[in-house]
């Protein structure tokens, strides 16, 4: 028996050599007894380690668990005007984090992305997300490059409760390597990175989770005489996972609930009709996209159909993101 | 030959060999000289570049001692107390220097003296260049009183009573030499002679320590600065610990073989005494600088100097030392992000007490530590988390005469209010502003898609004067 053993150790251990050499990761180990395969990736047990439960069921299933504590998770909006909600989604998030785990949130973007979208305003974030002014920092660097080195730089530390990478559009530099760099380095420092692409459309990542945000419509406020009507309640995301550790796709249309920090399902959508439309162009016709600039604007100059008061439709402005 | 303006006519600041070989002094007017010698050129003195150049030696001599100072327009003084030593003695540091200056192309006189006055007029008034102690009185006496860096009017005076060398006023008695010349005279008679401490005044203030490498052979790459810095950073160690202090602010110096010198600033969050540590922060920001930092041919002069240090106590780690890594962990970042992208680039919000939304949070360079207390008099309101610096106006159709925006359009979209709460309405804070502000009713709206905006009408319909005008000032989740 003991023979038998130290044979399936001395085999184990060369197939992690091979696979080294190999470069081929992750390795897949098949334990001697019970059968169970466990994915590794530079020793670390994939997909098993500590989630935060984002609260919303439904959302935590497709994640297996709920924000990954450890390691990248990309968030993006298809427009800039969204960036309210990206921002929102991503802080609530955060929030989560920051109840549980000591240290400062490191928010990092370039000078434009923080112009363009808006600069982060503690007083709003102190409120809804229980973010206090004092664990916030913010770097406001000149450069993608420099954004990137920042957020690496920051990735590795265990001092930093989480991260935030803001990015404006899909840039070609943050790539599959960069992305991986970002990830490795969040993984091995077991701190949460959350990667936001405002105006940047599916691009291939190296984050476990890719989720795309879009704003919903605010539920009525509560009082004790029931909803109270046209007014601005708690804020909804219409949120579409269409990367996921667990290989399952998801759109949720979910709730922010400032009181208990978490999230909730929202079974009946207030206003049913604005979910009805698709929320996201499918990954599919972005593959082989060449890499997007950041629109400046919220709208692309020049559009006859802005000029004549309307709205254009989504598919419209999507073929407008590709150009 | 170069000419400046000087009492209402052009006049001759400065001539070289050949014009002097024709007989042309400073001080002549230059209609005299073109009639004397027609051929003669003629350039406009350029004192600012005189200046800047006199810096750039300043700083190259840097190399010799910390304590160089300039003296007037054509003058430098060095302070050389302690460090004749490291160039083989008085004489062959002398030789070294003037030898240099020559093969840069510039023509120097140099004298060396206990005194800086001695020094000064063995320079300028010719004879032996050293001048040994004690031997101050015996060196000037033959000199004129120029020597002696007296006003003109002194001078005057002075020849007019038919003084005109040094040695007739060493031995004469002072008490009417000061009630007629003033005590200026005596002072600078004194100063030369060593009666009376001179102090030079320095350009830059001498750091409390620091290390330098002498390259026999120059340095180009950047890795090999690095490479220095480190060896530099290791001397210093030995000397922090036994201070019993870390560096705050650190300076490279890095000194070219044609002259040009460069300093390299950086400075820490905490008290630095690491070799490592500090390599790294120099490796950043010279990563930086690269583009900008022109070796040339080489830096054959390496220096690292600590300009401020600061007390760093020697730390008793716990078994659980978690919470002293996670501090030294944030200062390392807030330091290699300053040593590459400045001081600015890490911020911190801090709450303002205003009503005014965007002067409500300042944000303000971030140090780590730990946090101040909780900061008083958060809005209770709901306020936006983006916010954009300057509101951004919008056009609004909006009711009539304090009602919330119907529709508005934002960067060339339009967007229809759904839903819209408030007013809220801020007034103008008349003890910063100018007292025709306008106050602003903020409404928060949802449009129809759910993205939520906050919009402030600035003024009121129905007003005389200019309608009122609609912008979007923030986004809420």
């Amino acid at each position: 028996m003991a023979q038998r053993a130290l044979a399936q150790d001395a085999l184990l251990a060369l197939r992690r050599t091979i696979a080294g050499i190999e470069g081929r990761l992750p390795e897949t180990l098949s334990q001697a007894d019970g059968g169970t395969v466990l994915m590794r990736r530079h020793g670390r047990a994939e997909g098993t380690g500590e989630h935060f439960a984002t609260g919303a069921a439904a959302l935590d299933a497709v994640l297996g668990g709920g924000l990954p504590a450890a390691g990248m998770t990309e968030i993006h909006g298809a427009e800039t005007r969204d960036g309210g909600a990206v921002a929102g989604f991503a802080l609530a998030l955060a929030s989560m984090v920051l109840a549980r785990r000591p240290g400062p949130l490191l928010w990092v973007a370039t000078g434009d992305v923080f112009r363009e979208v808006g600069h982060p305003y503690a007083p709003g974030l102190a409120g809804p997300y229980a973010i206090a002014p004092e664990r916030l920092v913010l770097a406001d660097v000149p450069r993608l490059a420099d954004a990137l080195w920042v957020g690496e730089e920051a990735a590795r530390l265990e001092a930093l409760a989480a991260v935030l990478i803001e990015v404006g559009g899909s840039p070609a530099r943050l790539d599959l390597t960069a992305t991986r760099r970002l990830h490795r380095r969040a993984m091995l420092a077991g701190r949460p990175v959350l990667l936001l692409r405002q105006a940047g459309s599916p691009e291939p990542t190296a984050a476990p989770a890719r989720i795309a945000v879009a704003p919903a419509p605010a539920a009525p406020r509560h009082t004790l005489a029931g909803p109270l009507a046209r007014s601005i309640g708690p804020p909804g995301f219409l949120v579409a996972v269409d990367k996921s550790p667990t290989a399952r796709t998801g759109r949720f249309t979910l709730e922010w609930n400032r009181h208990d920090r978490r999230f909730a399902d929202r079974s009946c959508p207030a206003i049913p009709a604005a979910d009805s439309r698709a929320v996201v162009p499918l990954s599919a016709d972005g593959e082989g996209a060449a890499p997007t600039p950041f629109q400046r604007m919220a709208f692309p100059a020049g559009d006859g159909t802005a000029a004549a008061g309307g709205q254009p439709s989504r598919p419209r402005r999507a073929a407008h993101r590709r150009r | 030959m170069v000419s400046h303006r000087d009492r209402g006519a052009q006049r001759i600041a400065a001539v070289d060999e050949a014009a002097a070989a024709l007989g042309l002094k400073r001080g002549m007017g230059i209609a005299d000289a073109r009639a004397m010698h027609p051929r003669i050129e003629v350039m406009e003195a350029e004192p600012e570049a005189d200046r800047r150049l006199l810096e750039a030696l300043a700083d190259w001599c840097d190399r010799y001692t910390p304590l160089v100072a300039m003296d007037g327009e054509d003058g430098l003084f060095l302070d050389i107390t302690g460090c004749t030593h490291l160039f083989g003695g008085e004489k062959a540091m002398l030789s070294e220097v003037l030898t240099r200056f020559f093969h840069q192309g510039f023509d120097a006189r140099a004298g060396l003296a206990s005194t800086p006055g001695a020094a000064w007029a063995a320079a300028r008034h010719g004879g032996a260049a050293i001048v040994d102690p004690g031997g101050e009185a015996d060196r000037l006496t033959p000199l004129p009183l120029a020597a002696l860096r007296l006003d003109a009017d002194v001078q005057a005076g002075l020849a007019s009573v038919g003084l005109r060398t040094v040695g007739a006023i060493i031995g004469a008695p002072r008490a009417p030499l000061a009630r007629r010349f003033g005590a200026g005279l005596l002072m600078r008679l004194d100063q030369a002679l060593g009666r009376v401490d001179e102090a030079i005044s320095p350009r830059r203030p001498v750091a409390p320590l620091s290390a330098e490498r002498h390259l026999a052979e120059p340095i180009g790459t950047m890795e090999d600065v690095e490479l220095l810095v480190g060896l530099l950073a290791g001397t210093l160690k030995a000397d922090l610990e036994r201070r019993g202090e870390g560096a705050r602010s650190l300076e490279l110096g890095l000194f070219r073989v044609d002259g040009a010198v460069a300093r390299v600033p950086i400075s820490t969050a905490r008290p630095l005494r690491d070799p490592a540590l500090m390599r790294r922060l120099f490796h950043e920001r010279l990563g930086v600088l690269a583009a900008r930092l022109d070796a040339g041919f080489g830096y054959d002069l390496v220096r690292l100097s600590i300009l401020a240090a600061e007390r760093l106590e020697p730390r008793q780690t716990d078994l659980d030392s978690r919470t002293d890594m996670l501090e030294d962990d944030l200062a390392g970042l807030a330091d290699r992000v300053a040593a590459r992208l400045g001081g600015g680039a890490l911020l911190a919000p801090v709450i303002q007490g205003s009503h005014v939304p965007e002067r409500a949070a300042a944000l303000v360079p971030w140090t780590p530590g730990p946090a101040l207390a909780a900061t008083p008099g958060l809005p209770e309101q709901e306020r936006p988390i983006r916010l954009f610096r300057r509101p951004e106006p919008v056009s609004a159709a909006a009711e009539v005469p304090d009602g919330p925006p119907i529709s508005f359009r934002w960067r060339r979209a339009l967007y229809r209010v759904a839903r819209a709460e408030g007013p809220e309405r801020i007034a103008p804070e008349w003890w910063h502003e100018p007292s025709d502000t306008a106050e602003r009713d903020y409404f928060r709206v949802e449009d129809e898609t759910g993205r939520r905006y906050w919009l402030f009408r600035e003024g009121h319909y129905g007003d005389p004067g200019l309608p009122p005008r609609w912008f979007v000032q923030g986004m809420f989740a």
